[in-house]
This record gives C-alpha cells, sequence and structure tokens, in this order.
C-alpha cells in the first residue's frame, strides 16, 4: 500500500464555529504523527503511524472522560511508549502537541470545565510513557548484557573450539606445529615438536623460538620473520637447524606464516616444522622399495651390485668371494603351461630355498630381471667347494613344488666366478658370471660353469665387433673381395668367389668368415648376404660385358640357407642385374641342411638352374647323405680337410670321392696352398680350386688383369 | 573461514564500537558507557548529528520498501550492526512476510545481539564475517540457506563502506559483490561525505579517532562514492543527500539541511547481462 502523501497535505482549518468532532480528532492526530515523525524513529510509515496515533488519541480522549482518568491515560502513555525510540523529543512532542490540542477539541469544551482532566490525563499518560520508557531502557539494558554474556561465550566457545581443533590437529600431526608470540616465545607447541626437539611440550611453552634455532641459522629466520611481520611475505619457508635438548641438531623445513588478530594486525606466528628425520625415513622407505624386488623381497640387482662392490672393498683375500649367477631352467614353460602365477610363486620358492642353502654362510641372495638370481659369497675357511654348493642348491630345487596341485621341480642352471682377482669392478664381475651362465644353458640343463677368463676376452671382442658391423655397413666399411677359382688342370681362371672383407679404422681387417659370424649374431646377415650376391652379380655382369664371362660363387650362411624369403631374394637380385642362374653357383655349409627349409631351398634354387654347391664338404655322413639326396652341382672341399690331407695322406676322402663324382658333383677344393697339395686333388678327381696357391681375395681391378693375363 | 576461527575474539566493552554509539544517536540503549559517551561528544563536535542517523535510519525504511515494490523478497544487510528499531526484517517482512534477510557484521556484539533478537525468525539470519570478504560471506551457511544468488538480492551497505579505508578496495570489492549477484539485484548505499560539512565532521572524526575504536572514517566524495556503484545504473534520484532520496514525510528529512546532505544516499540497479 503506498505511503499517503503527508507532505502535500495540508491541515485544514478547524473552524470553532461548526465543530466535527470526528474531523478535528483525525487533524489533531495527523499533525501529533507529522511532528512525531520528523524527531524520532519509528518503525511505520507514515500512513500507519497516523492510524497508530489516532487510536491512541482516541483512547485518550475516552480515558479523559472517564472516572478517574488517570489509569487509562497511563495505558496511552505505555502504548506511546512501545511505539519506538521515541525518549524526551517524543515525550516533548507529544505534551506540546496534546496539551495545546486536546483543549481546542470539541469534546473538550468548554477548556475551563475539561483544563483540569486533560492537565491530569496528560501527567497520567507522561507517568505511564515514563514508566514504560523505563522497562523498555532497562529490557534493552538486560538485553545488551545478555548480548554481551552470549558474545563473550562466542568468543569462548570459538576460542575453545578453535583450541580444540588446533589440539586435535596438532596432536594427530606428524609435523611440529609452534604458535609464536611477535617476541618470538612459544605459546604452544605441539606433541611433534617436542619429540623432535626431545622436550616436553610444556618445557618448550615460554620458550624463545631463536634459542631453539641453530645460532649459524637464526640471523635467516630472523629475517623472514622481519618480512613476515611487514606484510612481505605472507609465508617463509627455510631449510632449518634446530637445536635439540641433547645439543644435537635436528635437520628440519620450517615454514612460517602471520596470525592476524581482530585488528588484523599480526597476532601470532604459526611455524609448521617438517621433521628432516621423518623424511629421512621415508626416504629410506622409498629406497627400499627401489631397492628390492616386490615379488620375492629379495634386493634387486642394484641393490646386489652395490653390495658385491662393499664386499669387494672388505674382502678377506685369503678366501676371496664366490659369485653365483643362476637361471630357472624351464621357467618359460611353466609360465606358459601353469600362467603367470604359478611362475612368480616358483620364483619365490626359489628365493626361499636359495636362502635357505646360503643361510650359515656370509652371503647375499638378489633377484636379477626375469628368473635369474645372483649370490655372492664371501668364503671362509668352512666355505663348501662350489660343486658342493651348486648341488646343494640343485637338490633343495629339484622339490617338487607343488604349485595349485601340480608338483614342479625347478632346476638352475649356473654361472660361477670363483675367487675373482682384486682388479676386476663389479659390473665385470657380474658380467663374467653371465657370460659363464650363458655357457652352461648352452650345454646340458642344470649345468654350472666356471668363468674362463681368455674364452670370455674371445667372446667379448666378438660380440663387440657384432654390435659394430651394422654400422660399420651403413658406413661402407664392408666391402666385397674377389677370389679366383681355378682350373686344376690348367690354372686357368674357372671362375670368381666373392668375399666380405671389412676394413676396421685403426685394426686388422676382417676376413670373409668372420664377417659371416659376426653378421650371424646380429641378424644382418640377411641384408648384408643379399648385398653381396647383388654386388657381385652386378661386377660380373659388367666383366662380362668386357668379354670376360666368368661364372660368380657366392656362399651362403646357414641363417641365410633357412630363410623363407631366400629363393625371392635371389630372384629380385637376378632381375636387378641381369645375371642369369647358369652364371650363379650358390653354397650351402652342410650343416645347414639339418633344417629342412634349408634342402627345399636348395632344391628351389636347382630347379631354378641355379648352380647349387654344398660348401664346408668334410665327407662326413651328412655330407655324404647330402650329395646323394639333394640336387647339387658341386661340393667344395673344407679346407680343414685339405690340411688333414696334407699332413696323413687323406686315404679316407680318396675313397669317398668317387661316390662324390658318382653322384654327379664336380669337385671344389678350398684352401690349397702348394702346387703339391694341388696336384693331389687334381689326381683324385676334383676339377677346380681355390687358395693362397691360386691368388688370394683381391678388389675386383686386381681380379680383372688376372682375367687378361689368361 | 581460517580467519574466523584464528582471531581471537575479545569481546572488549572498554573500547567504544560504531554500532553501538549509533543506537545511542538513535535513542536506543543497547549500549554501554563508552559508546554514549562518544556518542554525546559527536553530538557536541556536531550539533544536530542525532538528526543525521535518525534520517539514514528513516532512509533504510525507504529502501527497503522500496526494493520490496521492485519484488525482492531476500536481503543481505552487511555492516547491520546493532539492529535496534525499525530494522530490515521487521520492515521487509512486514511488506512480505516471505522476506529473507541476512545481516552481516563483523563485531562480535553486533552479532550476538542480532542472534538473540532474530531467535525464533527462520527467515532472517546473522552471519560473523568481514565485508572484505565476499566470496567467504556469499558462500556461507547462513547466506546459502536463506538467500537464492539466481533471484535478485538487495544488497544494503548503510553507513558501512566509509569504515573501510581505500587500502582494502571498497570499489574492487563492491565489483566482487555485484559480480555475484543476479541481474536486477539492488545495492542501497549510504557513505558519509565531507562535501558539504567538512570542517564539522572533521571535529567528529576526531573523536572517533581518539576514542581507540577500531572503526575509523575515510570520507569520500559524490564522484567516490558513485564508484562504488561501478556496474550499476543508479536509479532516481541518484546519489544526493541522504534526506533527499524519495522522501515520502517528514520524519524522512531533517530540518537542518547539513544533515540532509551529510550522508549520501543511492540505489544502483544491476542490469540484465
Amino acid at each position: 500500500m503506498p505511503d499517503m502523501p503527508e507532505l502535500t497535505n495540508r491541515e485544514p482549518d478547524g473552524t470553532p464555529e461548526r465543530p466535527d468532532p470526528d474531523r478535528a480528532r483525525a487533524a489533531l492526530a495527523r499533525k501529533w504523527a507529522y511532528l512525531l515523525s520528523g524527531v524520532v524513529v519509528l518503525p511505520l510509515t507514515s500512513h500507519d503511524l497516523g492510524q497508530e496515533l489516532r487510536g491512541l488519541l482516541d483512547a485518550l480522549c475516552a480515558a479523559l472522560l472517564a472516572e478517574p482518568p488517570t489509569r487509562a491515560a497511563e495505558e496511552v502513555g505505555e502504548r506511546l511508549a512501545a511505539l519506538g525510540y521515541l525518549g524526551e523529543a517524543g515525550l516533548r512532542c507529544t505534551t506540546e502537541v496534546l496539551g495545546k490540542g486536546l483543549l481546542a477539541l470539541p469534546e473538550f469544551q468548554p477548556v475551563e470545565r475539561f483544563a483540569a482532566r486533560v492537565l491530569v490525563g496528560m501527567g497520567a499518560l507522561t507517568t505511564g510513557y515514563l514508566a514504560a520508557d523505563r522497562r523498555a531502557l532497562l529490557a534493552q539494558q538486560e538485553h545488551m548484557h545478555l548480548t554481551l554474556l552470549k558474545a563473550v561465550r562466542d568468543a569462548k566457545w570459538h576460542l575453545k573450539e578453535s583450541e580444540a581443533r588446533f589440539a586435535e590437529v596438532s596432536t594427530l600431526s606428524a609435523n611440529g606445529i609452534m604458535i609464536v608470540g611477535l617476541d618470538g616465545r612459544l605459546i604452544q607447541a605441539n606433541a611433534a615438536i617436542g619429540e623432535i626437539l626431545d622436550y616436553s611440550p610444556a618445557e618448550l611453552t615460554g620458550t624463545s623460538l631463536y634459542d631453539l634455532v641453530h645460532p649459524d641459522s637464526a640471523a635467516s629466520l630472523r629475517e623472514g620473520v622481519l618480512a613476515l611481520l611487514d606484510g612481505k611475505r605472507d609465508r617463509i619457508r627455510q631449510s632449518q637447524s634446530l637445536l635439540r635438548k641433547d645439543g644435537e641438531v635436528a635437520r628440519i623445513s620450517l615454514t612460517a606464516s602471520v596470525l592476524p588478530g581482530a585488528d588484523n594486525r599480526p597476532s601470532h606466528l604459526v611455524a609448521v616444522v617438517e621433521d628432516g628425520t621423518e623424511l629421512m625415513l621415508l626416504q629410506g622407505e622409498l629406497r627400499r622399495q627401489a631397492l628390492h624386488d616386490v615379488l620375492t623381497g629379495l634386493p634387486n640387482r642394484q641393490f646386489f651390485g652395490t653390495h658385491l662392490e662393499s664386499v669387494l672393498r672388505r674382502v678377506d683375500p685369503a678366501y676371496g668371494i664366490t659369485l653365483f649367477q643362476l637361471d630357472i631352467d624351464a621357467f618359460g614353460l611353466v609360465c606358459h603351461s601353469l600362467g603367470r602365477r604359478a611362475g612368480e610363486r616358483l620364483l619365490v620358492h626359489v628365493a626361499q630355498q636359495l636362502r635357505a642353502v646360503l643361510a650359515d654362510e656370509t652371503a647375499m641372495v638378489a633377484r636379477f630381471d626375469g628368473d635369474e638370481f645372483g649370490v655372492v659369497l664371501e668364503n671362509s675357511a668352512t666355505t663348501p667347494a662350489v660343486e658342493t654348493i651348486v648341488a646343494a642348491i640343485n637338490r633343495e630345487l629339484a622339490g617338487p613344488f607343488y604349485v595349485d596341485g601340480v608338483g614342479l621341480s625347478a632346476v638352475a642352471s649356473v654361472g660361477v666366478v670363483h675367487r675373482p682377482s682384486g682388479d676386476l669392478d663389479p659390473a665385470e664381475l657380474l658380467r663374467a658370471a653371465d657370460a659363464a651362465l650363458r655357457r652352461a644353458k648352452n650345454g646340458r640343463r642344470g649345468q654350472w660353469e666356471l668363468f674362463h677368463p681368455d674364452q670370455d676376452a674371445r667372446d667379448r671382442r666378438a660380440a663387440a665387433l657384432a654390435v659394430g658391423m651394422p654400422g660399420a655397413f651403413e658406413q661402407g666399411e664392408i666391402s666385397v673381395r674377389y677370389r679366383p677359382v681355378v682350373h686344376l688342370a690348367d690354372g686357368t681362371v674357372a671362375g670368381v668367389e666373392a668375399l666380405l672383407r671389412w676394413d676396421r679404422p685403426d685394426a686388422d681387417p676382417v676376413p670373409h668368415d668372420a664377417c659371416l659370424d659376426l653378421a650371424e649374431r646380429t641378424g644382418l646377415t640377411l641384408p648384408l648376404g643379399e648385398w653381396l650376391l647383388r654386388v657381385a652379380g652386378g661386377q660380373v655382369q659388367w666383366w662380362r660385358q668386357r668379354g670376360f664371362d666368368v661364372p660368380l660363387a657366392v656362399g651362403i650362411t646357414a641363417y641365410q640357407a633357412a630363410d623363407a624369403d631366400l629363393v625371392s631374394r635371389v630372384v629380385r637380385v637376378l632381375g636387378d642385374t641381369g645375371l642369369l642362374p647358369n652364371q650363379v653357383v650358390l653354397g650351402v655349409p652342410v650343416r645347414a641342411l639339418a633344417v629342412p627349409e634349408a634342402a627345399e631351398n636348395l632344391t628351389v634354387l636347382h630347379d631354378m638352374g641355379i648352380g647349387t654347391a654344398l660348401d664346408d664338404f668334410d665327407f662326413g655322413p651328412d655330407a655324404m647323405a647330402a650329395v646323394e639326396d639333394l640336387p647339387v652341382c658341386c661340393v667344395r672341399v673344407a679346407s680343414r680337410v685339405v690340411r688333414r690331407q696334407a699332413t696323413t695322406g687323406g686315404a679316407v676322402v680318396g675313397a669317398l670321392l668317387p661316390i662324390v663324382l658318382g653322384a654327379g658333383a664336380t669337385v671344389i677344393v678350398d684352401g690349397v696352398a702348394t702346387d703339391t697339395e694341388a696336384a693331389w686333388w687334381r689326381a683324385a678327381g676334383a676339377s677346380t680350386a681355390t687358395g693362397e696357391h691360386f691368388g688370394s681375395a683381391c678388389p675386383p681391378g686386381d681380379i680383372l688383369a688376372r682375367f687378361a693375363s689368361d | 573461514m581460517a580467519q574466523r576461527e584464528w582471531v581471537p575474539l575479545d569481546v572488549d566493552v572498554s573500547v567504544p564500537s560504531m554500532a553501538r554509539t549509533y543506537d545511542f544517536m538513535l535513542g536506543g540503549a543497547h549500549n554501554f558507557a563508552v559508546d554514549r559517551e562518544v556518542g554525546e561528544r559527536i553530538e557536541r563536535a556536531m550539533p544536530g548529528l542525532r538528526n543525521a542517523a535518525r534520517v539514514n535510519r528513516a532512509f533504510l525504511g525507504r529502501v527497503v520498501r522500496f526494493m520490496a515494490d521492485q519484488g525482492i523478497r531476500q536481503f543481505l544487510d552487511i555492516g547491520s550492526g546493532i539492529p535496534t528499531v525499525a530494522n530490515v526484517h521487521e520492515v521487509a517482512q512486514a511488506r512480505d512476510p516471505e522476506c529473507r534477510v541476512v545481516y552481516v557484521d563483523r563485531d562480535p556484539v553486533a552479532v550476538a545481539h542480532s542472534e538473540l533478537i532474530l531467535a525464533g525468525n527462520d527467515r532472517a539470519a546473522v552471519l560473523h564475517a568481514d565485508m572484505r570478504d565476499p566470496e567467504g560471506i556469499l558462500s556461507s551457511p547462513e547466506v546459502r540457506g536463506l538467500i537464492d544468488l539466481d533471484q535478485p538480492v538487495g544488497l544494503l551497505m548503510l553507513l558501512m563502506l566509509h569504515w573501510v579505508p581505500d587500502e582494502s578496495d571498497p570499489v574492487g570489492l563492491m565489483a566482487r559483490y555485484c559480480a555475484a549477484l543476479a541481474p536486477g539485484s539492488h545495492l542501497a548505499i549510504t557513505h558519509v561525505s565531507g562535501d558539504h560539512q567538512g570542517e564539522k565532521l572533521s571535529e567528529a572524526t576526531d573523536v572517533i579517532k581518539r576514542s581507540n575504536s577500531p572503526d575509523q572514517v575515510t570520507l569520500r566524495t559524490h564522484a567516490q562514492v558513485t564508484a562504488l556503484f561501478a556496474g550499476l545504473e543508479l536509479v532516481e534520484p541518484g546519489l544526493v543527500g541522504c534526506g533527499e532520496w524519495r522522501p515520502r514525510g517528514p520524519g524522512d528529512i531533517a530540518g537542518e539541511p547539513g544533515m540532509n546532505m551529510l550522508v549520501y544516499a543511492g540505489v544502483g540497479r544491476k542490469p540484465s547481462a
């Protein structure tokens, strides 16, 4: 409801000649409301106030006519006071308005008759007003006391609550928590900081923070606290040294910030201390996890390596150490057939057995990768012999050990490095043990093998070379050389053999056979072999175009021989180079033919019209069988057979050679070194030969000269 | 929240509170001797100041009714002080009992007082907070329980912002409040200014300064107060002397013209996005 626009209201003039009691009262009430609202604050709109005061005025008028007028008029005064904060101003305004206005109302005429009543009535109104106002005032003051009590109680409760929370947080916290006054004295400290410093929290209370800090680092803390108090920093974090009760230094990380007070100025500092030693414990646990195998709980390879290093430093040279590296045979088979979980349980079992066997010795058992374990044993006077230990291990592992009702029996292959010389570092020792293990695995299962330094050195050199070979091939360090194949009858060139040669910078060149051995280790054989055929094929074509038509002999390795793509590779090279099948003789080592795919390849190549040779022919049972069973056009007698013939006479070869020739194969002799040898083989029925006696492998240009001289 | 729990809440009645002094100026008795002493000294320094207080209080009633007439049914009164007479919830709920009101003050006594007054009124609540934490206030359980920020809000900052010094960035604070409010919300500000009564007023503010009260006055010019309404449309008649803002009766203006201009009053409306 909109307010009535009193401001525009004009009080109508009352005309005494024509009194209208109702109108006159309404006018008086409006005047009262108008003046009253100008001096006091009331929670009423002007309109509502007008209504209220009209009601009060009516009641007052009734009271003035009652007998006695006092009580009812007092009630009006009380009701007036209850409208709001009227105070003296409200009463003054009321008495002024009503004192004059009442006696002007028509019902109180003549004035003389009602003056006393109005006077007494106004007095009663004032009395009632005062009593009510005093009650309101007392009520407000009482209310204010309650308010104050409540505020204090709330504040205390908040404080208690926050103290309780602080207590809870600080009790639970593993971090030290200190509430510090601006003077640097500790007001509150939790149990954790007490533990860090070995004081009780009560002892710490009142102590200066700066007395707890190592003198060397106190200055940086003061500086930081100043920055906090100046508002330059919200938080400081420092690596600090605190002094423990016993004078020891506790390395901690301290974070401090300001607690503002009610006035928003700094009132306290709170400092949180992270215990460096706890951090170190945690780091220790992390380290433990990093150094141990999760499955078996044994140290892992990293830990083992570190341990080995320290063992080597402290070892008693009279007894030395023994290093074992074990590999569980058939572990893959267990995983494959019984599942991964079974494999894992087998590993746990092995770990337990190894520890049990070595329980009386100073030894560390570690799990390396997969199914490999390592043991470093610090020998003593009572340490059993290596073979005794290996036997004990395999006896324990032999089980049976049951996984899901299936009895398993584990056997370990073991590589052993026994009492190595003191100049080997841990990495070398581990590698030596690994090398010994590889050799043991190459033999019968459950074998053990001691590390032999000489053999290992060869293996290592070969391995290093093999690893470097693909790069060398890319770099063009490998080239193709050609060796003449000559007729034994007249010494003329019957063909050329293509050979590899690796010219290493600053080292001896690697000859053909060694190149192939190395290539077989890394899988380089296939691309390298194809490349050899391609380069040599192109070369032979080039020679043919210049009138020197010689067949090309190329040996292939066992790996190449069994390659499912061998035939397609050869066809591709022939297509690319234009070489005719009958211009090529591919030699396959006899031992490679044990693999069926190699024999198949040989047959297919032969059917294509390509010359097929049995390389490294030694007249053994396999070789003789091959020459009878497979379509070969020639055999190449191994140079070691030539050597033996030269020293023993070669009766067996002499007897077997006719069988070879009878099978339809021609015979090439490799490695003929002397005229005598050449004569012997010629007499025996061989047709061609290679060897130092007829010319060594050389660059293509030199061969061309040889052709020209024939 | 963190601050609320950490600040030691010392209730010190030896220090005057401007909220209680204001109550005294209005004729209330919700005050202590220190408050009345400061109130009387201010009154001596600036006779007629009681009328300025009364006029501001009358403005409160007017502006709440105005906002209610604009359809607003929820009010946030920040710096509510000691709700003495003609409170926001009284005025608003007289218009519509469904109106909801949250009072906010940082004075623990004012809060305790309000809690006592509001006990039993489930559409009004009081929050103990500092106005410089708009997000904390707007996300408090008290506000969330009674006020739907998707609906227009009547935000009241009456005789409040002159207690906020410039360092606290009142313009930025108001922008943060207004950003959180729905379009159609209204902001009412009354703010003491020295534009017309500078000399007399400085005597009064000196009294407050000497009183050790934590509340200290920052007088602002018309332009500075207008800046507090940034982003809002000032409704007619703009930022004017408190008594000149849509007066409806003699109670709305003071007899002394100076007292009408001592406090600027204005209402801004948040436009639709």
